[in-house]
């Protein structure tokens, strides 16, 4: 046993078979490799979110500027590229991470500072070199090193995203399914620069496929990729021809995957979704009328009940005023006085005219007058809601845009809807709500409104003061009118150089104010 | 219970006893330790009994007491501190007693027991007359007494620290053992116990080594031990001598001229056990100066703790001669693979002193080549090619390359016409060498070059038709050869050999002497490497590969009712034909391209491995497990249809934590299914969870395993996102408490630092994993909890500052992931914390490019988390 115990120890013979250490060399590599996609699986999902939300940041990307001058980032820039030159060309040992570090720098060098050095960089020449790094069958982190320094690139001036032009086929080829998430999600942020160049790059854009693409990328769970799809998507559909719009709305399951989005995202997410709703309900009536069929309406509706974002709020009102503007034969099913979601609307829509953000208010009175716009019964459903003092307050305090929205829904709450049968022009009255309106001195606002240069806001003010003068029970209105100086600001009109309103002031004048008037007194 | 008997019957030949046997010592275990202890040591203790019984009731008791497994050994150690005092105190009174026992083997298992119970008592300060009592036996009459007592405080020596006894009896028991030792002892067997026992006190004694008077006097007897006329003493002193080279490397300088005179006479004269201790001083001391040197270069400070005292630069011309002698004495029959012998040792050692002294050692080895080369006698032209295979690791290759330009034709020639089988062998091996070692992209001046890359491929392909060992050399040699033009660009040179290589190769499999040498373990890992090297421009010939090894693999699964040594031989077979695929696949799935016309195949080649694991009933396949982690990830999503039916095998992977390579190989595979299915794998989940958080908690587990049980919570959580809220509550918890202790363990030695560094890094990527898996979910709430404890967890790694690169760069970016997430929750935790700005700093400004880029990220994610 001894002995046993103290058998000399030996070492391994120098002499010895391939077959000992090949395999235990094959499971290092399995490991390895392991490790290598873990790290670079982690570092993509980082990396792209700095590309994504640096931009909003400026305030973390002029931190980073170390001390450097524009000039000295140049000739970094242009000598980096130079590397990345010499790298492409070279075929030996470590060529992939020699070409994934050059890119590295470059890319730095672009992410450095508010005035990224892109013009040294084109001029080096570095675009032909990124759209090789970005060929088939290119390791993930080479395409997305590559990916991200267009991005950047994109993000210049005008003709600097142009300079993309050669790159665009690889950047959407790339958005396939097949590829790396990460890699797809980058060259999504690139195209969304690009796409927000203008309509001419969106118009090639779409020609070259990459809607379908981009759609796809919407449809799984994958927070950050839907996030940077939908940014993409919603640049690329702006429009002005609604045909992309159109087209967005009929691929299979993207309106399956918006609701889903709408429903289940987080605030950052649900915001570029909402985005994409916008420009589809801004621009196709196709869409429209789908999305007013789906839980859309609704879930917008519960966004603006939750979230307290004005990133997200801005879209999701919009979203909500276009589609109850877009489609009203819809609407009006859908937004029935009675219906929970009808209350909730309301509810949202003061919950935003009451917002610190003169955005939201604007956009709130705006939808509100929409719905203003309708039956009797919305009419009744507004004027008994908590929206009306709200809107009065407004009328008098608010900015001028703002007044003016609410001006449409004021009004719009006094005349019944128009139809086919009265010949004259003039709107029917709804009496109660003009008297009770203008008890609560909401004449006083119109009347200014009258005073602005604005003619729409003149026209509105005017028309609501033919409102007062011809309903107001008892003859009240004109002596109302007098009261607020409204004799005044419509003999400015007299020979106004708008017709229309010249006309307007002109007969309202001679009607109510002419040689007879006063005389009962 | 008759514990004699049953002793006796476990170590019966019939199976069927021996278990019946085993089965009740296990129940008597575990039912009553202390008598089955106390039972065991009287039958130990017993004069009366077979030495049979009393050697196994040593054994046993001996197992009872330790354990490799850290944890088990915990376990152990608390339930003997259990016990009573008084059955303690009994076992303790017997084990002393038998060290005075006539029979041999009792006294020496009995040392061992002692040396395992002074392991757990003395640092508790129990036991405490234990060494006295021992010392004072020394001075008993009976030699085997005082034998029996040296080789106990040998093992006590090994077992236990020298802090836990007191420096003055630390020096009794030296002068005991080094008095054992001396000339003047005229018992062999004590001086022979004494000096064994030396041998394992060499570290307990590191205060008396310091004292130049002490150490003089100790290796003084060393010395005069190599030259007792026992073999055994010689042998032992030597062992001695071999230990002493590293732990004292740096003590050495006055002795190592005599010590070099000792062991040049043992090498050239003594009997082979001797010898071959002699030349591991040698191999010994090259070890320590590779190290040392290696730190002069690798450090920034271009420092070591220890001089080098180039002891072998100044040995090598007496030196090397030496071992160029000690090659010439071959034996007959040493082509027998891990063979071991003089001619083998000195080959080994001159590799290491060419490793050491670099181009030193080519003008002192030349001469021998061209004398020996070419002489008649096998062994001079063996030895020759010996010598020269030995020293191509070391010396530049601008000192190498015109030798081998030359020596690169001879030895092509002699591969085919040499009438000796070792000296092709060798020429083979060499040829394997000069391709490892000389050729490949980073070369200034290419070994192969289109006048003779044609050559060589048909030499090794004509040689693996040679004898098994020499075929076996010839496909290593070919091994390195593709290896060599791995990164070599586009077109590789042996692109145009690739159809008849393969075809060579995938002959030597089916050779019916193909078990021999290894030879067909040789020829399919050549295989794979040539195809993991191999370029595009052969990617239809790889592809073309795939139905082949399928078949292969296909008729291993046809073979019907093996008898056990056959079976044994098909799952070695189908581990070598996995791992073909493994590579295979590894190749077609790395581009676009091939990875869509290998698609087709993943069905059937799943298939058949699902058909290998079912061939097994209790494990699972390592080598079919590491070729599906390399199917899954080149299926990627489309691999989720394979679970329902792999789950099973994956599950049992994991719990096998007996095998802890296959269970590691599992881990490791879980991580490439996460990668390729993403959340497809979240029904499989709670199993899998479950699997890995007991293998965390269980004492049996290997810790290498452990970092990556941690680093795949990561992959899961990246994988399933949110989802991974409901195994928090488990998986926090372990992963909190090994990052408090891997916070707070002193870092022993390089080892124990490695394993603290991947342990963490392990900790780190899961956490990373997380915060990333949770980003953007509304259930981000449930990680606030977490964050004080991970944020002070980086403070502390941060002021230990002992983190190597890869956790520092892992580390810094589990704070960017903590700010990313959290967001402005995190945002004051992160401000209130000094150290983590620090942290960051340094990181901002370090020289390391991933750690640099982390960082910024970090910096970005936390100026985020705090504006908000």
């Amino acid at each position: 046993m001894a002995d046993d115990n103290t058998a000399s120890h030996r070492r391994d013979p120098i002499k010895s078979s391939v077959a000992n250490v090949a395999g235990q060399r094959r499971r290092q590599q399995a490991v390895s490799v392991g490790k290598e996609r873990r790290e670079s699986l982690v570092r993509a999902k980082r990396l792209c979110r700095v590309g994504i939300s640096g931009d909003s940041d400026d305030t973390v990307d002029s931190e980073m500027i170390i001390d450097e001058e524009q000039s000295i980032l140049e000739a970094q820039t242009s000598s980096a590229v130079e590397g990345l030159k010499s790298v492409v060309a070279y075929q030996g040992k470590g060529a992939l991470q020699k070409r994934v570090s050059a890119l590295h720098e470059l890319r730095r060098l672009l992410s450095r500072s508010e005035f990224p050095p892109v013009e040294a960089a084109l001029k080096a020449g570095a675009i032909p070199l990124l759209v090789q790094c970005l060929s088939f069958g290119s390791p993930d982190e080479q395409l997305l090193e590559a990916a991200w320094c267009l991005t950047n690139i994109a993000a210049g001036k005008p003709e600097e995203t142009k300079a993309l032009l050669p790159a665009l086929p690889l950047l959407i080829a790339h958005l396939g399914e097949n590829g790396s998430l990460p890699v797809a999600e980058q060259c999504a942020w690139a195209l969304g620069n690009v796409a927000g160049e203008g309509e001419e790059l969106r118009n090639i854009l779409l020609s070259q496929g990459a809607l379908l693409p981009l759609a796809r990328m919407m449809l799984p769970n994958k927070g950050s990729t839907v996030r940077t799809a939908a940014w993409a998507l919603s640049n690329l559909i702006k429009g002005p021809n609604p045909k992309a719009a159109t087209e967005l709305i009929r691929v299979d399951g993207l309106l399956d995957a918006l609701v889903r989005h709408l429903r289940k995202a987080d605030d950052e997410l649900a915001t570029e979704v909402a985005w994409v709703v916008v420009y589809l309900s801004a621009l196709s009536n196709l869409a429209t009328s789908m999305l007013v069929k789906s839980d859309v309406l609704q879930l917008l509706v519960q966004r603006l009940a939750m979230s307290n974002s004005l990133q997200l709020l801005i879209p999701v009102l919009r979203s909500l005023g276009n589609l109850i503007a877009g489609d009203s034969q819809t609407t009006q099913a859908v937004i029935v006085p009675g219906h929970e979601i009808t209350g909730n609307i309301i509810e949202v829509l003061v919950k935003c005219l009451n917002s610190e953000h003169r955005v939201l208010k604007k956009e709130a009175a705006w939808v509100l007058s929409n719905i203003a716009a309708g039956s009797v019964e919305h009419k009744q459903l507004i004027y008994s809601s908590e929206a009306v003092p709200v809107l009065l307050r407004l009328l008098s305090t608010a900015p001028f845009d703002i007044r003016k929205e609410v001006a449409y829904v004021l009004g719009n709450l006094c005349v019944s809807p128009i139809s086919p049968t009265e010949g004259d022009g003039k709107p029917s009255l709804i009496l109660e709500h003009l008297v009770s309106l203008v008890g609560r001195g909401c004449l006083a606002g119109f009347i200014d409104l009258v005073n602005l240069a604005d003619t729409e806001a003149a026209r509105l003010g005017l028309q609501f003061t033919e409102l007062v003068l011809r309903g107001m029970p008892n003859g009240e209105g004109p002596k109302l009118v007098e009261k607020e100086n409204g004799i005044d600001a419509m003999e400015r009109f007299q020979f106004h150089e708008n017709e229309d309103l010249r006309n307007m002031a002109n007969s309202l004048v001679d009607k109510y104010f002419g040689e007879d008037y006063g005389l009962d007194e | 219970m008759e514990v004699t008997q049953v002793l006796l019957n476990a170590q019966s030949i019939d199976g069927a006893v021996r278990n019946h046997a085993e089965e009740s010592l296990k129940q008597f275990q575990e039912q009553d330790l202390s008598s089955f202890l106390l039972s065991l040591s009287r039958e130990l203790a017993n004069e009366e009994k077979p030495v049979e019984s009393r050697k196994l009731a040593g054994l046993i008791l001996k197992n009872a007491l330790d354990a490799k497994e850290q944890p088990r050994k915990l376990e152990l150690v608390q339930r003997w501190l259990a016990l009573e005092t008084s059955v303690k105190a009994q076992i303790k009174m017997f084990l002393l007693q038998i060290l005075t026992s006539p029979v041999a083997d009792a006294r020496s298992t009995t040392s061992q027991v002692i040396a395992k119970v002074a392991g757990i008592e003395l640092p508790m300060k129990q036991w405490p007359e234990l060494i006295g009592s021992l010392l004072s036996n020394i001075h008993q009459l009976p030699a085997h007494v005082k034998q029996a007592t040296l080789e106990t405080l040998g093992y006590l020596c090994e077992e236990i620290s020298s802090d836990v006894v007191d420096q003055d009896q630390v020096n009794k028991i030296l002068t005991a053992v080094v008095q054992g030792m001396n000339a003047t002892e005229g018992n062999n067997d004590v001086r022979l116990a004494a000096t064994r026992a030396l041998y394992n006190a060499v570290s307990f004694i590191q205060a008396n080594f310091s004292n130049d008077m002490e150490r003089d006097y100790i290796m003084r007897v060393v010395c005069e031990a190599t030259m007792s006329p026992e073999v055994k003493i010689r042998q032992a002193a030597f062992e001695c001598l071999v230990s002493i080279s590293s732990s004292y490397y740096e003590k050495l300088a006055p002795y190592i001229q005599d010590i070099f005179s000792i062991t040049a006479k043992a090498v050239r004269e003594d009997q082979e056990p001797v010898a071959l201790q002699a030349i591991e001083f040698w191999s010994s001391i090259c070890d320590e100066e590779i190290d040392i040197l290696d730190d002069y270069v690798g450090d920034f400070s271009g420092d070591s703790d220890i001089p080098c005292f180039y002891f072998i630069k100044q040995a090598i011309p007496a030196l090397v001669p030496m071992l160029l002698d000690t090659l010439l004495k071959q034996e007959d029959d040493q082509e027998e693979d891990g063979a071991w012998n003089i001619a083998m040792a000195g080959g080994t050692c001159l590799g290491l002193v060419a490793r050491t002294v670099g181009d030193d050692i080519v003008p002192l080895v030349m001469p021998f080549i061209e004398e020996n080369i070419t002489k008649p006698d096998w062994r001079q032209r063996e030895a020759a090619t010996y010598a020269f295979g030995s020293i191509l690791e070391g010396p530049s290759p601008n000192k190498l390359t015109s030798i081998v330009n030359v020596a690169m034709t001879f030895m092509l020639s002699a591969l085919t016409k040499d009438p000796n089988n070792h000296v092709k062998d060798t020429t083979a091996w060499t040829l394997g060498r000069i391709f490892e070692f000389l050729h490949g992209s980073t070369m200034d001046t290419p070994i192969i070059t289109p006048a003779n890359c044609q050559q060589i491929i048909t030499v090794l392909l004509q040689s693996m038709k040679d004898v098994p060992n020499v075929a076996e050399k010839a496909c290593g040699a070919l091994y390195f050869l593709a290896q060599g033009y791995e990164d070599f660009g586009p077109s590789s040179p042996i692109a145009p050999f690739f159809q008849e290589i393969v075809q060579a190769l995938l002959t030597v499999t089916h050779r019916p002497d193909a078990g021999e040498s290894r030879l067909r373990t040789a020829a399919y890992e050549a295989l794979n490497e040539v195809v993991r090297c191999s370029t595009d421009e052969t990617a239809p010939m790889v592809l073309q590969l795939v139905p082949v090894i399928m078949i292969e693999l296909h008729q291993t699964l046809e073979a019907q009712q093996l008898a056990s040594d056959e079976k044994e031989r098909q799952s070695e077979l189908q581990g070598l034909l996995c791992g073909c695929l493994q590579v295979i696949i590894q190749k077609l799935g790395s581009s676009e391209p091939t990875k869509y016309v290998f698609m087709p195949y993943a069905d059937q080649i799943m298939g058949l491995f699902l058909r290998v694991f079912a061939c097994r009933s209790a494990t699972v396949h390592e080598e079919a497990m590491l070729a599906i982690g390399a199917l899954a990830y080149t299926s990627g999503p489309d691999f989720a249809k394979y679970l329902p039916e792999f789950y099973k095998y994956l599950e049992m992977g994991l719990q096998n934590f007996e095998e802890y390579q296959i269970c590691a190989v599992t881990v490791g595979v879980v991580g490439d299914i996460c990668r390729a299915v993403e959340d497809k794998i979240l029904p499989y989940c709670d199993g899998i969870m479950t699997q890995l958080l007991k293998d965390l908690s269980s004492n049996q587990l290997h810790r290498s395993v452990k970092p990556p049980i941690f680093s795949c919570f990561g992959d899961i959580a990246l994988a399933i996102g949110e989802n991974f809220d409901k195994y928090l509550m488990y998986a926090m918890p372990m992963i909190q408490s090994a990052a408090e202790m891997s916070a707070h363990t002193a870092s022993a030695d390089d080892v124990m630092t490695e394993y603290t560094n991947s342990l963490r890094n392990g900790i780190l990527e899961a956490y990373s994993g997380i915060f990333q898996g949770f980003k953007n979910s509304p259930k981000t709430q449930v990680l606030i909890t977490y964050a004080p404890h991970i944020l002070q967890f980086l403070d502390s790694l941060y002021k230990r500052k002992d983190m190597d690169e890869v956790v520092m760069k892992t580390a810094i970016g589990v704070l960017g992931d903590l700010a990313d997430t959290l967001g402005n929750n995190a945002g004051s935790l992160i401000q209130q914390s000094q150290s983590c700005r620090d942290f960051l700093n340094e990181c901002l400004s370090s020289e390391d490019n991933l750690i640099k880029e982390s960082a910024e990220w970090a910096k970005m994610a936390i100026s985020r988390a705090i504006s908000v």
